[in-house]
């Protein structure tokens, strides 16, 4: 037996062995004798089940995945600072409300439904009843309660407080019975609904941490490799294996509380194996060479992916605009550093704080020349801070500025500037325009858009100085000595507007063009600062949606952040699983509990 | 003896203390500090980085944060009011906390150590199973086409660098589909037998230990070479030739024996690396060890990681010239340390 033939015997056989087990014990699912992959029933659906809508398949299959980085954590508390620490527990906590993705509203989670007060200002949830934690303690209102005690405690500083509190003051949380909590706010507060679906904890596995003041060190990643299942579920899934920096292995959670409409318990898919790989070309390779189910696949990898999808049996699906986002802006901060002297040199300053010079830039920007030559027609020009992407909040009637180098000679003549006989623009003191553009090395389409942008500029009479700087630098520049000319950056959005609240009102750490102003330095940010309070204040959706839609206006009509293009998504599926219910943003299988299949593995 | 280990043993807190410094220094020269990647999150509100800082003492300058980690790796405090003696002192040293995974930094390593250690320990078994045999091989029949061609492999060897051959490794095993492409175990790990996980754990290492032996192999076997080399020229050679020994014995019992004396040495130095040797293999291979935790942990300024991972190896370093300075006095007692 030749060697090659040993290593792929020795090999098959051990894969057909695993898939023995696995397929042996899918066979045997609930039985007592099914040492792995066994399926263990917790007996009938709680009464307050929630049923899905899609239509019912057939349980069993493993689901591969990657994931890039490991999670730094499984604590619920400091999960949401990094993608796979929020992955991760997001698939074992879930909130008293959800997010529909396909039908962009709230629905009910652990909470089978609430009311609302008259004054907007209370919220009684009714918890479903019969639900259970992944270890079979029974999930009630001390659970939320408890949440929210270690949400406000003064110990154990959190992303999640600010989100969950109203100028400051935190909800009040009471516990009616067993199943009913009533919220209080302190004013009326737009995201209440959305916010308050945050993960909910269990009490009796985190009381004694929080207690004793070690809240921080709970759930860590060394607890999740010693002991996964202690880090119990009311989500689709539980942990079962953690190997740090190789891979998490989940598997379907008994005690989940969805159901089919023929009352099968979901999720369908009896695990999900997480592979962590270093990066996402790995991470797509793999998906490519038939090795996962799923990936997001970033442009530039697209073509090739593609050609595979055959041979590998799947399918890369085009989801339209993203909603990450690529501005220019520039310095507008009148301040001085310590010595007195200036941020920005007061000349240029001038220029900056011109609205016409900053539309000048925008009309001379070719931003189909980027969607074209940057992203081989993978993205669209972009208007503002929201994308089309977000359909429930896009403002598509704005201010658009098509490259037009005409308009923007006109827009400067207007505002003072000539052009000397070298062709070179000077303002009116005489000083010829020119600046560096900062922005981070780390991304290889924004710097392409910044070679685009400096060869614009060039054909303006604008000399542009590409500056890309290590990220915490360029951030220490941007948001600590304001020591630049202007910067190239991109923010990805979140579906709700009040997420860019910091982007938007002039007091806001990242109103990147003069953040953190005591007093709006001009009349449209004061007015943007009345809209962004205003839609705060009020529940009603199509009110929100008009101060929103006239922020984007303001934004649009000023340009002090000058969009250029958002980049297309794609995601790649095996064709073997059904049930998708693809949203217009976010992930293709962010249903992924609805998810069946016939073939059980890959193959 | 005795005197040689304490000295050694006191020589080490000062020079810990000098190396700790040392990285403290050169972590805090870095631009910005394990907070700044929030900064850019719109969501993150300003009094939670503030608050983050001030938990941290990142808002501290570094020779202060520096001393209150000196002051949790040594914990030592004295408590009077205690019921015994000995409950007075409390002294539970640990390597202090890590800000990227928000737990202590002992706990990481732990998770990390048995991936580097069994590399280690593999790819020097190989290493020196080859080696010696070989460079014994080529002193004996010196200058010999055998000779020849494993002095030129051995040249070759040790002139390609580590990544480079865990790279071609990497292709290697594309190429042919007979390895895994890096890892430690596959997918379907968790559902083997004990006997399947051990095939498959052997499988996975196969090539990342080739590739750290071969270094080692070339390096072995040219010191094992001249050494044989040297002794076989010795008078005692002769003068055993002379009372009619067989070559066999002469060889092995006599000239071995004191040509092995710098492998000795070789091995404390080995021994050393056994935690950090593998660093660049790990993170080319995507192995799960030490050296991938520490690479991490530098480009998040994880700084107590860092020096966790070089006061480890400035110990293994030192612990493992002693190991060798004992063994040699051991093997060869002419030796002496008084």
């Amino acid at each position: 037996m030749s060697f090659r033939a040993f290593i792929a015997s020795a090999k098959g056989a051990a894969i057909a062995a695993a898939h023995a087990v696995i397929v042996a014990s899918l066979a045997a699912c609930g039985s007592a004798e099914a040492p792995l992959g066994d399926r263990p029933v917790a007996g009938p659906p709680p009464i307050d089940a929630d049923v899905s809508h899609l239509p019912s398949g057939r349980p069993g299959g493993v689901f591969f995945g990657t994931l890039v980085g490991m999670p730094r954590t499984f604590n619920p508390l400091q999960s949401s600072e990094d993608a796979p620490s929020a992955t991760a527990v997001s698939r074992l906590l879930e909130g008293l409300t959800r997010f529909d993705a396909a039908r962009e509203e709230i629905v009910p989670g652990l909470a089978r439904d609430w009311e609302i007060s008259d004054d907007q200002k209370t919220f009684t949830f009714h918890l479903r009843r019969g639900v259970r934690w992944s270890d079979g303690h029974p999930f009630t209102a001390d659970d939320v309660v408890f949440t929210f005690q270690v949400i406000y405690d003064e110990r154990y500083p959190n992303r999640r407080k600010s989100e969950l509190s109203v100028d400051g003051k935190p909800f009040e949380v009471e516990k009616i019975d067993d199943h009913t909590v009533r919220f209080r706010t302190a004013e009326v507060y737009a995201p209440f609904l959305l916010y308050i679906g945050t993960p909910i904890m269990p009490r009796h596995r985190l009381w004694s941490a929080y207690e004793d003041g070690t809240f921080l060190r709970a759930w860590s990643v060394r607890d999740a490799q010693l002991d996964p299942e202690a880090m119990v579920s009311t989500g689709p899934l539980v942990l079962e294996r953690f190997r740090p920096a190789e891979r998490i292995v989940y598997r379907a959670n008994p005690h989940y509380w969805r159901v089919d409409a023929a009352g099968q318990r979901l999720p369908y898919m009896d695990r999900l194996i997480e592979r962590i790989v270093r990066s996402q070309q790995s991470s797509t390779l793999a998906f490519a060479h038939g090795q996962s189910d799923y990936e997001g696949i970033e442009v530039r990898n697209v073509a090739w992916v593609k050609r595979n999808a055959a041979d590998y049996d799947f399918e890369v699906h085009d989801r339209g605009p993203s909603q990450s986002t690529n501005f220019i802006w520039f310095n507008q901060n009148r301040g001085a550093d310590r010595n007195g002297r200036p941020y920005v040199e007061p000349h240029k300053l001038e220029w900056f704080r011109d609205a016409r010079f900053r539309q000048a830039i925008s009309w001379a920007i070719d931003r189909d020349g980027i969607v074209s030559g940057v992203l081989l027609g993978r993205g669209l020009p972009l208007w503002g801070p929201i994308s089309p992407a977000n359909r429930s909040w896009h403002n598509p009637d704005v201010q658009h500025y098509p490259y037009d180098p005409e308009r923007a000679r006109t827009l400067l003549r207007e505002a003072g500037f000539t052009w000397d006989q070298d062709g070179r623009l000077r303002d009116r003191h005489g000083n010829a325009v020119a600046f560096s553009l900062a922005t981070n090395e780390d991304n290889d389409v924004r710097q392409a858009i910044g070679l685009v942008f400096v060869d614009n500029m060039k054909r303006l009479g604008i000399d542009v100085r590409l500056q890309p700087l290590d990220f915490n630098t360029f951030v220490a520049k941007v948001m600590n000595s304001f020591d630049y000319e202007a910067g190239l950056l991109g923010l990805t959005g979140s579906w709700d507007p009040q997420g860019g609240w910091s982007v938007y009102h002039s007091t806001g750490r990242l109103h990147m063009w003069y953040p953190a102003q005591a007093e709006p330095s001009t009349e449209w940010e004061a007015r943007i600062d009345q809209l962004m309070e205003r839609q705060l204040r009020t529940l009603d959706v199509e009110e929100r949606r008009r101060h929103i839609f006239e922020v984007q206006e303001i934004l649009a009509r000023e340009q002090p952040l000058i969009y250029t293009v958002t980049v297309n998504s794609y995601e790649g599926l095996q064709d073997r699983w059904r049930n998708l219910d693809p949203p217009q943003m976010g992930s293709l299988i962010w249903n992924y509990d609805e998810l069946w299949t016939e073939n059980l593995l890959l193959r | 003896m005795k005197t040689l280990i304490a000295k050694r043993l006191l020589i080490l807190i000062p020079m810990l203390l000098a190396v700790s410094l040392m990285v403290s220094l050169l972590m805090s020269l870095a631009p910005g500090d394990p907070v700044t990647q929030f900064e850019m999150m719109p969501d993150v509100d300003e009094d939670y980085l503030q608050r983050l800082r001030e938990d941290f003492g990142l808002d501290k300058p570094w020779y202060v944060q520096y001393f209150h980690w000196l002051g949790q790796v040594v914990p030592f405090s004295y408590d009077p009011q205690a019921a015994s003696f000995f409950q007075r002192f409390d002294f539970t040293p640990n390597f202090g906390f890590s800000y990227h995974y928000r737990t202590e930094v002992w706990d990481l390593i732990v998770q990390r150590l048995p991936a580097t250690i069994l590399l280690s320990l593999t790819s020097l078994l190989l290493a020196w199973l080859i080696a010696i045999p070989l460079g014994v091989l080529a002193a004996i029949y010196k200058d010999s086409v055998f000779d020849r061609i494993s002095q030129m492999l051995a040249y070759a060897a040790l002139s390609i660098p580590e990544f480079f051959l865990a790279l071609l490794a990497l292709v290697f095993a594309a190429w042919t589909g007979w390895f895994p492409i890096g890892g430690f175990t596959s997918t379907e790990y968790d559902f083997l037998s004990p006997w399947g996980k051990f095939l498959d754990i052997a499988h996975h290492l196969l090539l990342p230990t080739i590739v750290l032996g071969i270094g080692g192999v070339a390096g072995i076997m040219r010191i094992m070479r001249a050494n044989f080399l040297d002794n076989i020229r010795a008078e005692y050679v002769t003068t055993a030739r002379a009372k009619g020994l067989s070559e066999g014995v002469v060889m092995f019992r006599h000239v071995f024996r004191n040509a092995i004396n710098p492998l000795i040495t070789a091995a404390g130095f080995a021994f050393s690396s056994i935690l950090s040797g593998a660093l660049l293999v790990e993170i080319v291979m995507n192995y799960p060890g030490i050296g991938q935790l520490v690479y991490d942990a530098l480009l998040q300024q994880d700084a107590f990681v860092v020096q966790a991972a070089v006061l480890m190896s400035v110990i293994m370093l030192m612990l493992g010239n002693l190991l060798a300075d004992v063994a040699l006095s051991m093997n060869d007692p002419r030796i002496r340390y008084d």
